[in-house]
């Protein structure tokens, strides 16, 4: 994903209201992490499901938020989206960073980034993959679902390798 | 003191403001005694109250917003203190009820009898005190009253077999009566 895109991305998300960016690094998400720091809206934890924690308080605080992580912090948090997240209907925007995504990534990405989608599925947690054609729908997709209090999440692609 | 008399006097000084609740006896014991819409009961997510705490009174920092924890929940997400440390929200008050013991998993030990969770608060920018009688936490929590946090109270209790009732809200009451009750309280 091209640096400009992913500021724009960011951008939307602020102007449709969303206050709270809360979650640890991942480089497919640099651009994305590096605007919302200039901005001085991110806030970095320790895991992912502090983050998610954190998250929930501003949320029950009325005030939009997101949550980013690599898909490996997305496995950590699975217990915390089925039992807080999704138990207590917390409106949520996870961004995850698809890491496993190509065949050659590196070894430690290639089963996370395989069962990514069936783990998605069988979580019943809506998401959509955000490309450089659809950011804009997506990030309206993610909004109204927010507001209608159903967490969702959008998955960016790991398309390069480092 | 056991964890049911001290949450009893804990509330009677804290009233209507905001708690969030730990899984385990801790929100069971806070329902029975004391239920109100303030209070947001965790009863999954073990490890979490303290993060939801903070993004509570980040975003209320007009209000004290309150953490009932247990000593096995703080060492299970001992970076949440780094976290809170870092941002040190002032309204931020972190009561940790230690008996060392998962009493609600039947009565396991933790390992808050060998390590200091106190000095490990301290050195996360936390303003901690320890009391072990009622009469202490009482006075500690009049006294905080003008401090500014974040704060710890950890409550020294002991075990004993005295469970309260579950909670019997479905969840998403829990959440709308607490989000009421932070925008009309």
């Amino acid at each position: 994903m091209k640096k400009n895109f992913q500021n724009k991305f960011f951008n939307l998300l602020l102007k449709n209201g969303v206050e709270n960016f809360i979650g640890i690094p991942d480089s497919t998400l640099k651009n994305f992490i590096t605007e919302g720091l200039a901005q001085k809206k991110i806030i970095i934890p320790t895991r992912e499901e502090e983050a998610i924690g954190i998250a929930v308080g501003t949320s029950l605080s009325k005030s939009k938020s997101l949550v980013f992580m690599q898909n490996a912090g997305f496995a950590n948090s699975l217990s915390t989206i089925t039992s807080l997240v999704q138990l207590y209907k917390i409106p949520l925007i996870f961004l995850i960073g698809w890491r496993g995504y190509l065949s050659k990534d590196a070894p430690e990405h290639k089963k996370i980034g395989k069962i990514q989608p069936k783990l998605l599925e069988i979580l019943n947690l809506p998401s959509k993959v955000i490309t450089e054609k659809n950011w804009k729908s997506v990030c309206l997709w993610s909004i109204k679902k927010i507001e209608n209090d159903m967490p969702c999440a959008l998955i960016i692609r790991r398309e390069f390798l480092d | 003191m056991i964890r049911k008399e001290a949450i009893e006097i804990a509330v009677k000084e804290i009233e209507d403001e905001p708690i969030i609740s730990a899984n385990g006896y801790i929100s069971r014991d806070l329902f029975s005694l004391c239920d109100k819409k303030s209070n947001f009961y965790m009863i999954g997510s073990m490890g979490l109250a303290s993060s939801i705490g903070l993004g509570v009174a980040i975003k209320n920092p007009e209000k004290r917003i309150f953490v009932f924890d247990g000593d096995g929940n703080v060492l299970m997400n001992l970076g949440s203190l780094a976290t809170i440390g870092s941002i040190k929200p002032k309204n931020l008050i972190h009561v940790i009820f230690d008996n060392s013991s998962h009493e609600s998993t039947g009565g396991q030990p933790t390992n808050s009898k060998i390590i200091k969770i106190e000095k490990i608060a301290r050195a996360t920018n936390y303003k901690v005190y320890e009391v072990t009688t009622g009469l202490k936490l009482k006075k500690v929590l009049k006294n905080i009253k003008k401090k500014s946090g974040p704060i710890m109270i950890i409550v020294k209790i002991k075990t004993k077999k005295m469970i309260s009732k579950r909670i019997t809200y479905n969840p998403i009451i829990i959440k709308r009566r607490f989000m009421e009750s932070l925008t009309t309280m």
